[in-house]
């Protein structure tokens, strides 16, 4: 990769850095509270919406954050670049305490952390051409003239779109295309960390295949880590290393990609698993279905915040918060989850009939859709 | 297409003018449904699903315009009937739910209002009746104390909340047909479970047939009967959904398919399909997903297919179907 001409502050930061010691980026006891004013008489109050998260990435990863609308994940994807402060907790990159740094050496820290958005369009400058968009980070990092244009052209070539769209505005381009844009800035600068928020989840099917495949290519060439913020479990089975799922605020189970699909832990998962379809009129399954809403996180109720909506809660889960309790490199947030879990896997095993005539059909479709491999 | 059909779209083209002329947002689209089936309607942005459905409604607004086709209804050719005739039917016998519950919902208005509106306009009742038609109503769509919701604002209710309250008021007047245009899109996915599971308890106690627009697949396999799949304002596919999703005909359906990520299997790499939807305004000369086909000739290039039944009940716009 190019950039040597890198500029002073940027290059001291690099040669501190403390190579191959601990991971990437080390969260620890992440809370952000909102103020917020509720109720006739401006009362306030404040929405709980980080509450105690800790996880770690290595270099390379994919950690997925999932969850519904309101639990917090973009909100932990925003204090993990400080774009936003914790009311408590501590955020280390790369060995650095990010909250300790002050605004030049943030700025520095912040080449290697970048974040690609869900909506192309609204974070795109609408009066810049591609290419001056592009070449906007290299100039705040330091990269002299001749080695910005250069990187433009390269990076645009990663992405997959041609040298002279630098020329174009972003209205000339389609969603997925804007998507690759979004992302050619992200890995303009060479980035270790890139938080991706929601990238695909406004992207059509064919275009959302597009893309992830895209962002699984770069990050294999470049060695990023991305903090993959996504709703959609799907998306995050099929991208992500490991994946943390979180329910109002807090982390209810971590683990590696097997143990959370393949065996989950908490009843928040199972439910979230049941609850997608499949595309696959065959696959019909005994669905257990959630009932009622998220509870609002102003007031989230006492003691494990599932427990409202949780089909198996009892007393205690009233009374006591479950700790993320690790056990081994899974972990999970539910005291009864060693009674609960045999119930949640029988039913979420999908009906084995027709298994010979499947085979036969799906053969034919995997011929045909290998095809459509690039 | 048979005679009992509820609905039934022959060739209908639905065309908007733009400054640098008009385009078909949907061109010959032939559709048929049977009282209380359901049919799902797929495609991506812009492939003319929801002008389809907008011009079966009858709701379609200048600069668009219903340029040519039938739209049969219970016997009764829709396009002849007057603007007065067309709300007489809207909300009574066809009635529509949207993606988006609140900017459907009129903010100024509470639930109740808006349910009774509508009993009020289509049934000779009184205040007192439609008030007790609309609290049964909410309780059919399992909603929490119904009495107090009927005096709430919109704004008051959680996201799905407020879809169970526009299915109520769609279904208060027991219409025929029912469109459902991305009803869950907006939801959290475990609310979407909950609105999927109302949908088809509501739909096989009150026997109203369903067209579901989405681009959801999944959503459709869950709820649908029969498929079709739309590309670039045309219909390049139609099958029941047990033939859809075991063995597509049409290469885009094919790799619609793929693409999807999927929690029951794993792949290495996702079949993408490459390229993007041609621009409507300059369609390409044949088979207009010819550019982005990974099995195209010649002939595809040159010359458009029509729709035409490749396999018993299935339906493929495509010149090389029944593909082997």
């Amino acid at each position: 990769m190019t950039i040597e001409a890198a500029g002073n502050v940027v290059a001291k930061h690099r040669h501190q850095e403390t190579q191959g010691a601990g991971p990437l980026l080390r969260v620890e006891g992440l809370v952000k509270h909102f103020p917020v004013r509720t109720g006739f008489f401006g009362r306030r109050a404040h929405v709980h919406a980080v509450d105690d998260v800790s996880f770690e990435l290595a270099e390379g990863e994919t950690l997925a954050l999932v969850g519904e609308s309101g639990c917090g994940k973009s909100t932990t994807g925003r204090l993990v670049l400080r774009l936003l402060d914790p009311t408590l907790g501590k955020v280390s990159f790369q060995g650095n305490d990010l909250l300790a740094l002050g605004d030049r050496e943030l700025r520095a820290a912040r080449r290697d952390m970048q974040i690609i958005f869900q909506d192309p369009y609204s974070s795109l400058n609408p009066r810049m051409t591609v290419g001056q968009m592009l070449e906007e980070p290299l100039l705040l990092h330091g990269v002299a003239q001749s080695g910005r244009r250069e990187r433009v052209r390269e990076v645009l070539g990663l992405v997959g779109l041609e040298a002279e769209h630098a020329q174009r505005y972003p209205h000339q381009f389609s969603g997925g295309q804007r998507q690759r844009i979004g992302i050619a800035r992200a890995i303009a600068v060479e980035p270790k960390l890139v938080v991706c928020d929601e990238p695909v989840s406004a992207l059509d099917v064919s275009i959302q295949a597009q893309v992830i495949n895209l962002l699984r290519d770069l990050q294999k060439r470049l060695g990023l880590a991305y903090l993959f913020i996504a709703h959609d479990l799907a998306v995050v089975k099929h991208i992500s290393d490991r994946v943390a799922v979180m329910y109002l605020g807090r982390i209810v189970e971590i683990g590696t990609k097997r143990q959370v699909f393949d065996a989950p832990r908490h009843p928040y998962t199972h439910a979230l698993l049941s609850a997608i379809p499949i595309p696959d009129p065959r696959a019909r399954r005994e669905r257990q279905v959630l009932g009622g809403d998220v509870p609002n996180p102003v007031d989230p109720p006492s003691g494990c915040r599932f427990r409202t909506r949780c089909p198996h809660a009892r007393e205690r889960c009233a009374q006591e918060t479950p700790a993320l309790i690790d056990d081994g490199a899974h972990a999970v947030a539910c005291h009864f989850w060693k009674e609960i879990t045999p119930t949640v896997r029988a039913d979420a095993v999908l009906s084995p009939s027709k298994e010979l005539v499947e085979a036969r059909i799906d053969e034919r479709l995997a011929r045909l859709q290998a095809a459509f491999v690039t | 297409m048979s005679a009992n059909a509820l609905l039934e779209v022959r060739g209908l083209t639905t065309a908007f003018a733009t400054e640098s002329g008009p385009f078909n947002a949907v061109e010959g689209v032939d559709l048929a449904l049977g009282a209380g089936r359901t049919l799902g309607l797929v495609g991506e942005s812009g492939c003319g699903k929801s002008v389809t459905a907008l011009s079966v409604m009858g709701l379609i607004a200048s600069p668009g315009r219903v340029v040519s086709g039938e739209i049969v209804f219970e016997g009764e050719n829709l396009r002849s009937l007057s603007a007065g005739q067309m709300r007489d039917i809207r909300g009574d016998r066809i009635s529509m739910i949207f993606q988006e519950p609140m900017t459907s919902l009129n903010p100024a208005f509470t639930i109740g209002d808006q349910i009774t509106e509508g009993i009020l306009r289509h049934r000779p009742v009184g205040r007192q009746e439609a008030k007790r038609q609309a609290i049964e109503m909410l309780r059919h769509v399992r909603m929490p104390l119904p009495e107090r919701r009927f005096d709430d604002h919109p704004h008051k209710l959680s996201g799905g909340m407020r879809q169970r309250a526009m299915i109520a008021m769609a279904l208060a007047l027991k219409p025929r047909l029912l469109i459902a245009d991305e009803p869950t899109t907006a939801l959290d996915v475990t609310i979407q479970a909950q609105i999927l599971e109302l949908m088809r308890m509501l739909r096989d106690e009150t026997g109203a047939a369903i067209i579901l627009i989405t681009h959801d697949l999944g959503v459709v396999a869950e709820l649908a009967q029969e498929v079709a799949v739309m590309y670039a304002g045309r219909i390049v596919e139609r099958a029941s959904v047990d033939a859809l999703f075991a063995e597509p005909q049409h290469p885009y359906t094919i790799g619609l398919l793929g693409s999807i990520p999927r929690l029951d299997r794993e792949a290495a790499r996702l079949p993408a399909i490459e390229g993007q939807v041609p621009n409507p305004m300059t369609p390409p000369p044949g088979c207009r997903f010819a550019p982005r086909c990974p099995f195209a000739t010649e002939k595809c290039k040159r010359e458009e297919p029509g729709l035409r039944e490749v396999v018993p009940g299935h339906h493929a716009r495509c010149w090389y179907a029944p593909i082997p």
